[in-house]
């Protein structure tokens, strides 16, 4: 007897006038005891679901057909007073962010002695005692000085035990978490999804685990179901779903994902992204078709249904799967370019001070930092947060002055950006960002923000030479000509990001300092971003220090890589024999933290 | 423990802001057009009995050395004397300073009160029909400033209808209990209440006139706080714990929101404090604020010195116990 | 229909304001008399609607037989002048200082932040009450004393935006594809802060209106050879009881003008919002 039930769920969206569906006809079951994982990217609408059971959908979506049950009582028709004693008690529900999850004003013991009084719980002391041991079922230290803390004082894991506890304090039937581990180090995440399962066998509860990370839900979940663009296309035991996928989506999304182990290969990219809300509704057979490597007429015509019992899949042509492969692209030789190095940096420091006028205190973000860069190669700097790596890529492009130690960038020594030395960095090296959306002025146009740096005055072009550049460039990135009269707003996140690497291109530089650009973006839109850095690189031939946490990214992506702890690098090296044989201790906890691959 | 120690830092800071003040002030005035040693003469006197009023007054020596010796005055005790009233200038603020304190405070909790009231009653209307016409109403509240409000109660409840008086402190009549010079406090201490309650209808028009000048802003603020609040996320987290909508507007969201309500009632507090200069000179209330316009009317230089002064070290002070108090409430500020 | 007049508020405040700017310009014109034309057979007239008054003087008139109506219509130009020059004054320095101090920051910021803090030190009201009795009266001293006053209300509000967009990342990149500092100002932070300018310069119209008529109220605003509302109230407060509108013309002069601005800056704020352009809301 499953414990939530979801038949023929519809959600939808009113946009303008219309109305949208964005779960269409969703049928789900979550067995008791068991992890369900609901695997999406963005806009495939699995965020919804959470939000449907607790029935707090935000303004402008309802849920307008289809039924919800949970332990055989009907969410959907349910008083609100006894839905409200529901959540928190039987149901309970695991944030994305931690940090923000908590009131900031009230302190951990306020708002647990809040949760314990809505659960029922009379006596103070009773509260208390209830909230120590919640704390100390999810390993938490020191549990009385803690309850004494407001959230900002604690780490983001910290947090998110204080609310994972908050959860299973009641011993609830389900718990529903949305991409509780997106916003944590890797390595904290490991351990908050080793805790998650503990207390879920524990105390036998059923999880509906969201997430957008393949890879982390089979090693996580009993059961996988897949969504795409509102409705489930895959549904099964986790190994078998992962390991041997019935649907062309999950095969393609497996075969998007970088891997830890075997060769390096090309990555599968598939065209353009997930279609909008409205493209969606207007559609009428199965909606992957558009994208489909194996799709026939019969698939635009009829939406394939969900068959299969144990393991289901919605396609008329699951035993055409195996087709999809990758062709076995041999990967280009190692650059061992005896050239002089492009940058070449030495005893490479950053303090920061810090404190009013009184007590001043101390920072050390980058501690004697050390490293080479040959022409053309591609260096990754791996690292957890607080590890240093975004202050390392900005004292490289000048955006922090260095307390001490050298840069020099192709032969010139670059370290006080001044005059000469600043107009020989712009030059020769450029940045793209993380947030494509805060790094594109949003009032200019596509075409004018790729050809910026042919605004400065010391390098200024006419018009008719930057728009010729701009068209350039835009035919470069794989974007359509038009995009060049739009602003940033209506682009994808993917444009946007193309966009950005463009404008960074613009100059040709020698060296591209990339700051997590692929972070945060689907699974298929990253793999199109690294292809074109691929193929960009064969044919631009620059260097790159691409920073990332991701460790699978980097090893497909680049030669080398450098391991930064707290300031410091640790360990560097060529990237495979640092991923197989780490020397470092925290080397090895990073490397162990990365979800296994089945 | 926290407080007190923000109190002490702000006060230290506020010192030179007092001197680069009294420094400014002292500028600002000596590059009168109106000669003030003529203004203190009758207007008959000869060349010679003004320069040498001139010279009494100090006002023949250099910029600087005149400043030096207000200062070295100043830090005595001794501000001068009011050229036109022939009264020690500190003497007068002391009588007049409380009049103002007790209208300023009134004041200040009806524009509390009427800024919350209404900054709740804001919030509750979001996303529905009345919300804009509510909006609009502030918006025509807000634009009527204090002296407006003052005229307008004057002619209202003054003249048509004969409620409420609307000239000084107390009616002619009574006499007035000298303690404190609180004289709500000071008709409590000699133990008559006809005397408070006067007071108190005396000060119902110019309070209510200066509060609701500057309760729209309050409101607003509270509004668009709460409005931010309920964006966030712990917000939508309570909700998931299934915490009741009426316990997280209380416990939750106000807590949050009062921060930058606090802040802005702090900012505030000085153009209230300003305004009420002038509600004091419309309803003949004997506060600083009317010592400070004949002061200007008159060009007496120490008198204008001494109470523009004043303001300024009131301001200083509620500026840094609003600092303090916002310190206490936002644990984020607090060293981790 | 330009997107930002795309609000009731917005439209409702600048037709408002057009007709007070119109009575202002066509005061010459329009007036029924001269406004210094004394009458003093007629003086203290009331309003033409109550008993007593005359079709004559459509508001009475005032304590020296002067038509309460002219006076009105010729006292708007004062207030228009006075709102125009100095909010755009306060504007440019509060904006500049603003800009140096949000861009830079380091020891500029702090030393603006220090001259901001000693002149919010002072209610607004005493300070230009003080700068007056320093400048002397005048209408050109009344426009520098607000400018000298209201600066720092541009300065406070416009440096929070300025170091939120300062911050943004596609400053950081203007920068580092060669954008000198005046470049980056000019092109992609100052842009961004125009819809803020523009609410704030719109609702420091209004304040400065306000401003105007208090210190033409205490005597110490524009010369006496100068038709202002603020010396019209200071007039009318006597005749309250046989002619009150000499004292309610003019406070509902100064009300619609102010509320005329406070709408328009309310409604611009509302198109203009920098979250919906940005995306963030």
């Amino acid at each position: 007897m499953s414990l939530l039930v979801a038949r023929g769920l519809t959600v939808s969206a009113t946009l303008g006038e219309a109305r949208v569906p964005v779960l269409r006809a969703l049928n789900l079951s979550v067995a008791p005891g068991r992890v369900l994982g609901l695997v999406g990217e963005s806009g495939a609408g699995k965020s919804m679901i959470g939000r449907a059971i607790a029935h707090l959908l935000p303004p402008g979506f309802a849920i307008t057909s289809g039924t919800l049950r949970f332990d055989g009582r009907d969410l959907l028709r349910m008083p609100a007073a006894r839905r409200r004693s529901l959540l928190g008690r039987d149901i309970a529900f695991v944030p994305q962010e931690p940090l923000t999850a908590l009131n900031p004003v009230l302190t951990i013991a306020t708002q647990m002695d809040e949760h314990f009084s809505h659960l029922g719980v009379t006596s103070r002391m009773e509260r208390r005692k209830r909230a120590m041991a919640a704390l100390e079922a999810v390993h938490l230290p020191e549990a009385e000085a803690l309850l004494r803390r407001y959230p900002h004082q604690l780490s983001g894991g910290m947090c998110q035990r204080v609310l994972i506890a908050m959860a299973f304090a009641s011993r609830p039937r389900l718990v529903v978490a949305d991409e509780p581990t997106t916003a944590l180090d890797v390595t904290v995440q490991a351990r908050i999804v080793e805790l998650m399962r503990e207390l879920q066998q524990r105390d036998a509860t059923a999880v509906l685990f969201i997430t957008h990370d393949l890879r982390l839900a089979a090693q996580v979940c009993d059961d996988i179901a897949v969504l795409y663009a509102g409705s489930i296309v895959e549904q099964g035991p986790a190994r078998r779903v992962f390991g041997l996928p019935a649907h062309p989506y999950t095969r393609c999304l497996q075969l998007a994902i970088p891997s830890m182990k075997g060769p390096r290969r090309a990555l599968y990219a598939l065209p353009e992204q997930m279609p909008g809300l409205r493209a969606i509704a207007r559609m009428e057979g199965c909606r992957f078709a558009p994208r489909c490597p194996i799709a026939q007429s019969e698939c635009f015509t009829a939406e394939p249904p969900l068959h299969g019992t144990e393991h289901a899949a919605a396609c008329f042509f699951t035993d055409w799967i195996s087709a999809i492969e990758l062709p076995d692209t041999p990967r280009p030789p190692a650059h061992a370019r005896s050239e002089a190095p492009l940058l070449e940096v030495s005893g490479l420091s950053k303090h920061f001070a810090s404190g009013g006028l009184l007590r001043r205190s101390q920072t050390v973000a980058v501690r004697k930092a050390d490293f080479i860069i040959a022409p053309g190669e591609f260096l990754a700097v791996v690292g957890e947060s607080g590890s240093g790596k975004t202050t390392l890529g900005r004292l490289l492009m000048g955006l922090e002055r260095p307390t001490f130690g050298r840069i020099v960038l192709a032969g010139r020594e670059v370290t006080r950006g001044a005059g000469a030395a600043r107009r020989h960095r712009v030059r020769t090296a450029q940045m793209v960002f993380q947030d494509s959306q805060s790094a594109l002025n949003p009032r200019r146009r596509v075409g004018a923000i790729v050809t910026q740096a042919m605004e400065a005055s010391w390098q200024h072009a006419p018009r008719d030479v930057r728009m010729q550049r701009a068209r350039e460039l835009l035919a470069e990135m794989g974007l359509a000509q038009e995009l060049a009269s739009h602003t940033p707003a209506q682009l994808s996140g993917g444009q946007r990001q193309r966009v950005n690497i463009a404008r960074a291109l613009c100059v040709v530089p020698k060296l591209l300092v990339a700051d997590e650009i692929v972070s945060g973006l689907d699974v298929s839109v990253q793999a199109q971003l690294l292809n074109l850095l691929q193929r960009l690189r064969a044919e631009l031939d620059f260097a790159m220090l691409f920073i990332s946490h991701d460790l699978a990214v980097v090893r497909h992506l680049c030669d080398r890589v450098l391991v930064m702890y707290r300031g410091e690098i640790v360990e560097q090296g060529p990237t495979e024999a640092v991923f197989s044989a780490p020397q470092h201790e925290y080397t090895k906890a990073l490397l162990a933290a990365v979800p296994a691959e089945l | 423990m926290i407080l007190l120690a923000t109190l002490g830092r702000r006060l230290l800071v506020a010192v030179p802001i007092l001197l680069i003040v009294s420094a400014l002030l002292f500028i600002a005035l000596r590059v009168l057009p109106v000669d003030p040693a003529a203004m203190s003469m009758p207007p008959n006197a000869t060349r010679a009995e003004i320069d040498l009023a001139r010279r009494q007054m100090g006002l023949d020596r250099p910029l600087p050395e005149q400043y030096a010796i207000w200062l070295r005055q100043a830090v005595h005790g001794d501000f001068g004397r009011s050229i036109h009233l022939r009264r020690d200038a500190l003497q007068l603020v002391g009588e007049t300073l409380p009049a103002t304190i007790e209208l300023t405070v009134f004041a200040m909790l009806v524009a509390g009160a009427l800024g919350l009231a209404g900054g709740l009653v804001l919030f509750s209307l979001r996303d529905r029909a009345a919300e804009t016409v509510a909006e609009t109403g502030t918006t025509l509240l807000m634009s009527v400033p204090e002296f407006l409000w003052a005229l307008l109660f004057i002619f209202i409840f003054g003249v048509l209808l004969h409620a409420l008086p609307f000239t000084g402190r107390l009616d002619a009549g009574l006499q007035q209990p000298r303690i404190t010079g609180f004289l709500l406090l000071d008709a409590l201490l000699v133990r008559r209440p006809e005397v408070f309650l006067n007071a108190l209808m005396h000060l119902v028009l110019p309070a209510v006139a200066l509060g609701l000048a500057f309760a729209p802003p309050i409101m607003r603020v509270l509004r668009s706080s709460l409005l931010d609040v309920y964006h966030e996320d712990y917000i939508r987290q309570a909700r998931l714990r299934g915490i009741s909508e009426t316990r997280i507007l209380l416990h939750h969201a106000l807590k949050n929101a009062a921060l930058p309500t606090l802040t802005l009632m702090g900012v505030q507090f000085g153009f209230l404090f300003g305004g009420s200069l002038l509600v004091e000179v419309i309803y003949s209330y004997p506060g600083m604020g009317n010592l400070m316009v004949d002061a200007v009317r008159n060009a007496d230089l120490p008198v204008i010195q001494v109470v523009g002064l004043t303001y300024c070290v009131v301001v200083l002070l509620i500026n840094s116990v609003v600092d303090g108090l916002y310190l206490v409430l936002n644990p984020r500020l607090r060293p981790r | 229909m330009p997107r930002w007049l795309h609000s009731g508020r917005a439209i409702a405040g600048l037709v408002l304001a057009l007709a007070v700017l119109l009575a202002a310009l066509l005061a010459p014109i329009v007036a029924p008399h001269d406004p210094n034309e004394q009458d003093l057979l007629n003086t203290l007239l009331p309003a033409a609607w109550q008993a007593g008054g005359t079709r004559a003087h459509w508001l009475g008139t005032d304590a020296l037989g002067r038509d309460v109506l002219s006076r009105l219509l010729y006292g708007a130009r004062v207030a228009i002048t006075v709102a125009l020059l100095a909010a755009s004054g306060a504007m440019l320095l509060g904006s500049v200082l603003a800009i140096i101090a949000g861009y830079f920051g380091g020891w500029l910021d702090w030393l603006i932040g220090r001259a901001v803090d000693v002149w919010m030190s002072f209610p607004p009201v005493v300070l230009s009450l003080i700068l007056m009795t320093g400048l002397g009266v005048g209408e050109r001293n009344v426009i520098l004393a607000i400018v000298l006053v209201d600066w720092t209300r541009f300065c406070r509000v416009l440096r929070s935006e300025v170091i939120v967009v300062a911050r943004r990342d596609y400053v950081t990149a203007a920068r580092l594809v060669g954008f000198s500092h005046w470049r980056a100002i000019t092109r992609e932070v100052l842009p961004a802060t125009i819809p803020l300018l523009v609410t704030l310069l719109t609702l420091e119209m209004g304040i400065a209106v306000v401003v105007e008529a208090i210190l033409s109220f205490v005597g110490l605003g524009v010369s006496s050879n100068q038709i202002a509302w603020g010396q019209m109230i200071a007039d009318g407060r006597d005749a309250i009881y046989q002619a009150p509108w000499n004292l309610l013309a003019p406070v509902l002069a100064i009300f619609i003008t102010v509320a005329a601005f406070n709408m328009l800056g309310d409604g611009l704020r509302r198109t203009l919002d920098v979250r919906m352009i940005e995306g963030r809301a």
